[in-house]
């Protein structure tokens, strides 16, 4: 697949700057864009169980949000240390950037000393073939430094700094994203008790995210490099899983990460428990086994994350309904609008 | 916490990819291949002058000792030159012998040349690990048995290569499920085709600029050694993967 075909137009002003809480919204009240082969209806998120059936099975992504930026300091000045995934306590992959909304490169040299929320620490290497990624050797857990100076994760087209609670998810419970799994950000007690009175399970999954895909910049996109992430599917969600698939019925991923998650521990007939770092690349050439359906945001243009919707649902599906989104004014990135894809 | 690191096959390739990234992590490192210019070469780069490191710097000490693997005393040497470094946690068998090139196919494969393949190859690592176990057991160590595909699939001219590696990554299962009550883990990697002398050898007077740098394997290294060496214990990674796994809870 060209990089071509994942290029499209859309307007500026169709972000989210801020929460829709922030917006005088509940975090359920933002818009739900329901696209299926047979079209494509205009809801809002508090009505999902109505587009879900009894038996369909629901994965979340159970990873919370680390106060993962960090004011940082070296031989370039001031700068803004993006922790996106860690290693080991004291390595951490890392994009250093001059501030939230000015990306690097910087000026680096592996060896050089730096300083990150207090802590001394040095370049590593750079991520091969990711040049504005850099892995960082700190002198103490930098999880601690977080705790200190960290903030979430934010970029220029969110202007204001909003606390770590409003990039957690109603399903967070293990510390270790870079960035909120957004996908399950509009979900509260009340849509969990409609999907519970409807019949809808839910099962989860750990994948840790790291900072933000980059644009694909390679033309043809399957030549992609993607750096590796945390993940864990346990055996009793792979059972789930492969208990809804033999008897027929659906299983839907809440966020991208849960089908990477999900297909990573995929054998070839059915789901394993697994555990390990994955940068498994979904794209229409490898096609997708494990879900039927796909609960999402709005993707940005050229994007590995576009590149796995297509592989879902097919190219054509896809643009339509991101030209109908984007005639209706629908919300992009973390804070907007959700997207339930059902094939 | 002070880490120590023992590589074998260090001055070029994979082997100073990886002592240049377990240095900058503040590793205690002891280095080791046949040529001493290229060792030394490469120690200096990493620390500077002297075999310290100028106070200051994250950096850790390396020692640089040259020979060869196959070779008792030498093996010794470099156990010995651990022990001094105070411990030992991660021993990388990475030296090896390609054997005769071009590639002979086994029909007249030249039986001295594949006694030396299996010297290096099989024996010295196996040396290397009985001679390092009391240092391994006492840190909770790691070893890592550089394998390759050449040891599964049969590839004409490979055999020699191949069946070294292959007897290789049986001794890596083997002492994974020997030694785990010791809490010694033993892992086989296979770091996939690069761009090193050692490949150009095996494809004398072709291109090889297709192959991607031993770099690109860095982000499986640095997983790896972030890792609790039993967790990974028994397995054979392939370094270029899309995924990389820990045993996990098992049904």
């Amino acid at each position: 697949m060209k990089r071509s075909e994942l290029v499209f137009d859309r307007p500026g002003r169709l972000e989210a700057v801020t929460p829709p809480e922030e917006r005088g919204l509940g975090r359920d009240d933002v818009r739900l864009l329901v696209t299926t082969p047979a079209g494509h209806t205009h809801a809002h998120f508090r009505d999902l169980s109505q587009f879900l059936g009894p038996g369909d099975l629901l994965v979340a992504n159970d990873s919370a949000t680390l106060p993962a930026s960090l004011p940082a300091s070296g031989s370039v000045g001031a700068f803004t240390l993006n922790l996106s995934t860690q290693y080991e306590p004291n390595l951490w992959l890392t994009e250093p950037r001059w501030s939230p909304d000015k990306p690097g490169p910087l000026p680096i040299e592996s060896g050089d000393k730096i300083q990150v929320g207090g802590v001394s620490a040095q370049w590593v290497t750079p991520y091969p073939g990711l040049p504005a990624l850099w892995f960082v050797h700190s002198q103490s857990d930098l999880r601690e430094a977080m705790a200190r100076h960290g903030s979430p994760i934010r970029y220029g087209y969110v202007p204001q700094a909003y606390p770590l609670e409003m990039y957690q998810t109603i399903f967070s419970a293990t510390p270790g994203s870079a960035e909120m799994p957004s996908a399950a950000r509009p979900f509260t007690q009340q849509v969990l008790e409609s999907l519970r009175r409807r019949g809808v399970n839910i099962a989860r999954v750990t994948l840790h995210t790291g900072v933000s895909s980059q644009e694909v910049e390679t033309d043809d996109i399957e030549a992609e490099t993607l750096y590796p992430e945390p993940f864990k599917v346990s055996s009793s969600t792979a059972q789930a899983v492969n208990a809804a698939r033999r008897e027929g019925r659906r299983v839907i991923a809440i966020g991208t990460t849960v089908v990477r998650a999900l297909e990573s521990a995929w054998d070839g007939e059915q789901v394993q428990p697994r555990e390990g770092f994955t940068r498994l690349y979904i794209h229409p050439g490898r096609g997708m086994h494990v879900v039927q359906g796909l609960l999402t945001g709005f993707h940005d243009p050229v994007t590995s994350h576009l590149a796995m919707l297509y592989a879902l649902a097919g190219r054509d599906l896809i643009r339509e309904a991101y030209e109908e989104a984007i005639r209706e004014g629908y919300l992009w990135h973390e804070f907007g609008d959700s997207h339930l894809i059902m094939m | 916490m002070k880490r120590v690191a023992l590589i074998t096959g260090a001055s070029r390739g994979l082997g100073a990819v990886i002592a240049t990234l377990l240095s900058r992590q503040e590793y205690d490192l002891v280095l080791t291949a046949r040529g001493q210019e290229a060792l030394e070469q490469l120690a200096v780069s990493l620390i500077g002058y002297g075999g310290r490191p100028p106070t200051g710097t994250l950096r850790g000490k390396v020692r640089a000792i040259a020979g060869d693997v196959a070779n008792p005393a030498h093996q010794r040497a470099l156990v010995g030159a651990a022990q001094e470094l105070g411990r030992l946690d991660i021993l990388i068998n990475n030296a090896s012998d390609l054997g005769p090139s071009p590639l002979p196919p086994l029909a007249n494969y030249p039986l001295e040349a594949l006694e030396q393949v299996l010297a290096v190859n099989l024996i010295a690592p196996l040396g290397l690990i009985q001679e390092a176990l009391p240092l391994l057991k006492a840190s909770g160590g790691l070893v890592v048995n550089i394998s390759s595909d050449a040891a599964r699939v049969g590839y004409p001219g490979w055999g020699g290569y191949g069946s070294s590696k292959a007897a290789l990554d049986l001794i890596t299962l083997t002492l994974a499920n020997e030694l785990r009550d010791a809490g010694v883990g033993v892992v086989g990697v296979d770091p996939g085709d690069m761009r090193t002398d050692m490949h150009q050898q095996a494809f004398p007077g072709e291109d090889i600029s297709d192959r991607p740098s031993p770099e690109v394997t860095i982000p499986f290294w640095l997983w790896l050694f972030g890792q609790a060496p039993l967790a990974v214990s028994g397995q054979r990674y392939q370094a270029q993967a899309e995924q990389w796994e820990v045993r996990g809870e098992k049904e």
